[in-house]
């Protein structure tokens, strides 16, 4: 075994892995876990690979032929349903693992020079793998999928200026019909992996090339970043990431089997849209904003003012590291920052629970999400002081009233 | 600290660099756009313009004779003359087609050859309502004529129409009505001669508009019992289609459109007083057919669903030559809709039986105009069915057999049972629907079920119990093989629960040892 490794040690240069590997050390502090986040999202995504590999083996991407097989797949072709269901839970938790790791590299402030462009790469990956989800939405042609895509592809049209274009581009025509199909595809299994493999590379190279960073709480407690007690990324990093990795395939295992992604019907492109369509999860807060404006705003559209805004708010995220120039800057991204994760819970909730008797289960999750948040930003909190002590409060009113909600909910 | 507000200052100017677009895109309407608007609205006001002057260009050309006394314009109009004014007429079909008033009822539209109405040869006059049929027929019963209109054309209606109920009815009368006529004349004749008065003049008794019976009364009997009843309030070609309003079938204002057939067949038959006193074959008209029709399953399928293929009065008793079907003939008027039912029951024993007993066909279990949607209570021999009204076994009627009594509560019986497998096999799906599984293929293939309990209902018209066993056999095949299916989904879901369950194992073994192995390396404060 070993003479085999030497043997391709020499022909394929794997000495610089080795010297990276026992070169690379990663710091141990309160938020040391946060680092997970970055290797889980990398173990989803290849699980993403492997199972969208599995599944094009027997996807039919035309009108006609496209609901039948992903039906076939799910009931003739052997482990084929697990393939479908890991599949999809996988991309979903992908997208949740990704906000949190973009939320707490915010809130650790792994953005610092010299790590911009390591922030920069991330978001743009965050924005590809939405890109994954939208794409990938339609693919079933489905009810839901047709006509939520039908209405997604809808806003981009209300971009100013080259929103009509933009939307003759996505839909591929004046509708989504099947050469949207095709195209979306197209985009899913090519384009968006070619872009997503090239971005991610960076994003790597960087982070091997910066090393970890070190959060600013922890260095205001314990000095300069040099001055860390840090652990070998092999093995023992490794080894941690690897356990988060097992546990991660357990629990997909376990949602595939236990909740099977459903099918729905086939889409009906000349009937009527189905009652209470909504798209995925990760764009109901933009979803839920744009169904809440009124038609115009002052002068402009409301639609327009919308998208405006995401997009504002999309630039802003990206150019976070240029933007935070000082503690005073810093102050001010750190309140857009709370009001954005404020409006997100709020959105998302409300998007999720739309109907008006819903109400109470839409405080519930919103109590469940800003029990999640609140627990994420203890380690940046130093014990012992009135912070902490408030962010306590903050966890136990948040779980308390996710659970009075759901009790009420379930006792009315 | 001094660059922060001229961050935010970047900030607020790229939003409003943006917002600047939005706008452009949003508020502003370019040059072009509004010359098209202003084009747009110049050639619609140009084309009201020539629509206004359109309708108010008459279509009759100079001097044309009948409005002189027609028209309310005209010079010579009087108080006593029928007007119709040009505007009531624009909408009819014949107008539309370029027919004036002289191409129905003749004479000379030059006022300069105008004669009057009596002495005019070529006029067609309109004197009783015995007259209209041939009127309209003048045309519509030539097919010379009619095919400069419309090469199918059909011109059997005049001919039909004496065949029906109402131009057999209106013939007797019209010939009643001349005898009586020349009876009166020939009784003023004899004085005549007898006195040497003066002769009365011709056509002096001729029937006129007041024709007893024609003011919507009930008809007069001449003569004494048995004789043919005096009845021009029938309906001719005009009650139906209007007059100078006549509008094509396809139209859907025409009170001949279907949705309007009832309504229009309505105008006289739901009428009470018009109704009294007139029989068909010895059985007096009843006035509430409409009623009972718009609340049968037909009239609901018309009325409120829209369904313009569900029957309305001129689908069973026809139009022109509309009648009552006889006896024998009800099945057949079912089943110019009702095909296959129809066709079992003509091959059934119990047709004979029913034609026997004087009973309707179709209608005796059904009904006739309040046609109730069919449920499967009205078979066997429950409280509801309609079976037990003659099988009884303490009072059998009309010659009905206890054996029949048996073939009935046998069929109910096995339909009951298939319906039984349906609601299993449709309780499983759910189920397994419920469990997340994919059950699509047997839920479309239970629709094959429900096709073979509806072929068994068609089949119960048979009255015969092995046709239905077979229909009822190939539902409970399907039933059975969708169970199946619906079970394999569940044993799936439970195997896939199980395979769950195994695989997990490893997994927390494997995390289990990881932990260990983590647990023996030093801690990171001992790594230096």
């Amino acid at each position: 075994m070993s003479q085999v490794y030497q043997f391709l040690r020499h022909r394929l240069g794997l000495g610089i892995f080795e010297y990276l590997a026992q070169k690379k050390r990663v710091p141990v502090h309160s938020c040391t876990h946060f680092y997970f986040l970055g290797g889980m999202a990398l173990f989803l995504f290849s699980v993403q690979i492997v199972t969208g590999i599995l599944l094009s083996l027997y996807y039919k991407p035309s009108p006609d032929q496209a609901f039948e097989s992903v039906r076939a797949i799910m009931t003739e072709v052997d482990f084929g349903w697990l393939m479908r269901s890991a599949h999809s839970w996988s991309a979903n938790l992908l997208v949740g693992i990704l906000f949190l790791h973009l939320l707490t590299t915010y809130m650790m402030g792994a953005y610092r020079k010299p790590r911009e462009l390591i922030w920069c790469t991330g978001v743009l990956l965050l924005g590809l793998f939405l890109a994954f989800g939208f794409s990938g939405y339609l693919l079933p042609w489905n009810q839901l999928a047709f006509f939520a895509t039908r209405v997604g592809t809808a806003i981009v049209g209300v971009v100013p200026v080259v929103g009509d274009e933009l939307l003759l581009i996505a839909r591929s025509g004046e509708d989504v019909t099947g050469d949207t199909l095709a195209r979306f595809y197209a985009l899913h299994v090519v384009v968006i992996p070619l872009c997503t493999f090239a971005l991610l590379a960076m994003h790597l190279f960087m982070v091997q090339e910066h090393g970890m960073s070190v959060p600013r709480c922890a260095t205001e407690r314990l000095g300069r970043d040099e001055e860390f007690p840090s652990m070998p990324f092999v093995p023992h990093f490794l080894m941690r990431d690897m356990v988060g990795w097992y546990l991660a395939l357990g629990l997909l295992a376990a949602l595939a089997a236990i909740f099977p992604w459903e099918l729905g019907e086939k889409a009906e492109p000349f009937g009527s849209a189905p009652e209470g369509i909504k798209p995925e999860w990760y764009f109901l807060f933009m979803f839920q904003l744009l169904k809440l404006l009124p038609a115009h705003i002052g002068p402009f559209e409301g639609e327009v003012v919308g998208v405006l805004f995401f997009g504002v708010c999309g630039a802003i995220v990206l150019c976070v590291p240029f933007l935070d120039r000082g503690p005073r800057s810093r102050q001010i991204l750190n309140g857009l920052a709370l009001l954005s994760v404020v409006f997100f819970i709020v959105m998302t909730a409300w998007g999720w629970f739309s109907r008006p008797d819903q109400l109470v289960l839409r405080v519930a999750l919103a109590g469940f999400l800003t029990f999640l948040v609140t627990v994420l930003a203890v380690p940046f909190v130093a014990p012992g002081t009135p912070k902490r002590q408030a962010l306590y409060g903050l966890i136990g009113l948040s779980l308390v009233g996710c659970l009075v909600a759901l009790g009420w909910d379930a006792f009315r | 600290m001094r660059r922060c507000p001229r961050d935010i200052g970047l900030i607020l100017v790229l939003m409003a660099v943006l917002a600047g677009f939005a706008a452009a895109q949003s508020g502003a309407t370019s040059p072009e756009e509004e010359t098209t608007s202003q084009e747009e609205v110049s050639q619609e006001t140009a084309s009201q313009e020539e629509a206004s002057q359109e309708e108010s260009t008459s279509v009759l050309p100079e001097g044309y004779s009948c409005v002189v006394c027609h028209s309310k314009a005209g010079e010579l109009w009087s108080e006593e003359t029928p007007v119709v004014e040009e505007q009531d007429v624009v909408t009819d079909l014949h107008w539309q087609k370029g027919l004036l008033c002289h191409d129905c009822h003749g004479g000379s539209p030059e006022i300069a050859q105008f004669k009057n109405h009596r002495d005019d040869p070529d006029f067609r006059s309109v004197r009783s309502r015995g007259a209209i049929p041939a009127f309209c027929g003048h045309c519509h019963s030539d097919i010379s004529y009619m095919r400069q209109y419309n090469p199918s054309a059909r011109t059997d209606q005049e001919a039909e129409y004496w065949t029906s109920g109402h131009g057999l009815r209106l013939k007797a009368s019209m010939e009643a009505a001349e005898a009586a006529d020349t009876d009166a004349r020939q009784g003023a004749r004899a004085p005549q001669d007898a006195d040497g008065n003066e002769a009365v003049e011709e056509g002096s008794g001729e029937t006129q508009a007041t024709l007893p019976g024609e003011d919507g009364g009930a008809p007069e009997e001449q003569g004494g019992e048995g004789e043919v009843p005096l009845d021009l309030a029938v309906a001719t070609c005009v009650d139906c289609h209007s007059h100078h309003n006549i509008r094509a079938i396809k139209d859907t204002n025409s009170p001949v459109f279907p949705t309007h057939v009832g309504e229009t067949c309505a105008r006289c038959h739901s009428d009470e007083k018009l109704m009294a006193g007139r029989f068909y074959n010895d059985r007096p008209l009843r006035h509430d057919q409409y009623e009972m029709w718009r609340n049968s399953v037909h009239g609901i399928a018309l009325l409120e669903k829209g369904d313009l293929s569900a029957p309305t009065c001129n689908d069973c008793h026809g139009n022109h030559g509309a009648l009552p079907p006889g006896v024998d003939s009800v099945a057949n008027a079912c089943g110019t809709c009702h095909g296959k039912v129809a066709k079992l029951f003509a091959g059934a024993q119990m047709k004979h039986k029913f034609e026997e007993a004087g009973l309707p066909g179709c209608a005796t279990c059904h009904g006739n105009h309040e046609t109730r949607e069919p449920t499967d209570d009205m078979l066997g021999m429950g409280d509801q069915s309609i079976c037990q009204q003659c099988h009884n076994q303490d009072n059998p009627q009309l010659g009905a057999t206890l054996a029949g009594a048996e073939t009935a509560r046998a069929m109910r019986t096995q339909l009951e049972e298939l319906k039984q497998e349906i609601g299993a096999a449709e309780s499983k799906i759910q189920e397994a629907e419920r469990l997340g599984m994919m059950v699509q293929g047997p839920r479309f293939d239970l629709r094959e079920a429900f096709d073979a309990l509806t072929e068994a209902r068609t089949q119960v018209h048979s009255f015969q119990l092995e046709p239905l066993q077979a229909a009822l056999g190939e539902g409970l095949q399907v039933t059975a093989k969708v169970q199946q299916t619906a079970e394999a989904a569940l044993r799936e879901h439970t195997r896939r629960r199980i395979w769950l369950a195994s695989s997990l194992i490893p997994l927390v073994i494997v995390v289990g040892i990881l932990l260990l192995f983590i647990r023996t390396l030093p801690t990171a404060n001992s790594v230096s």
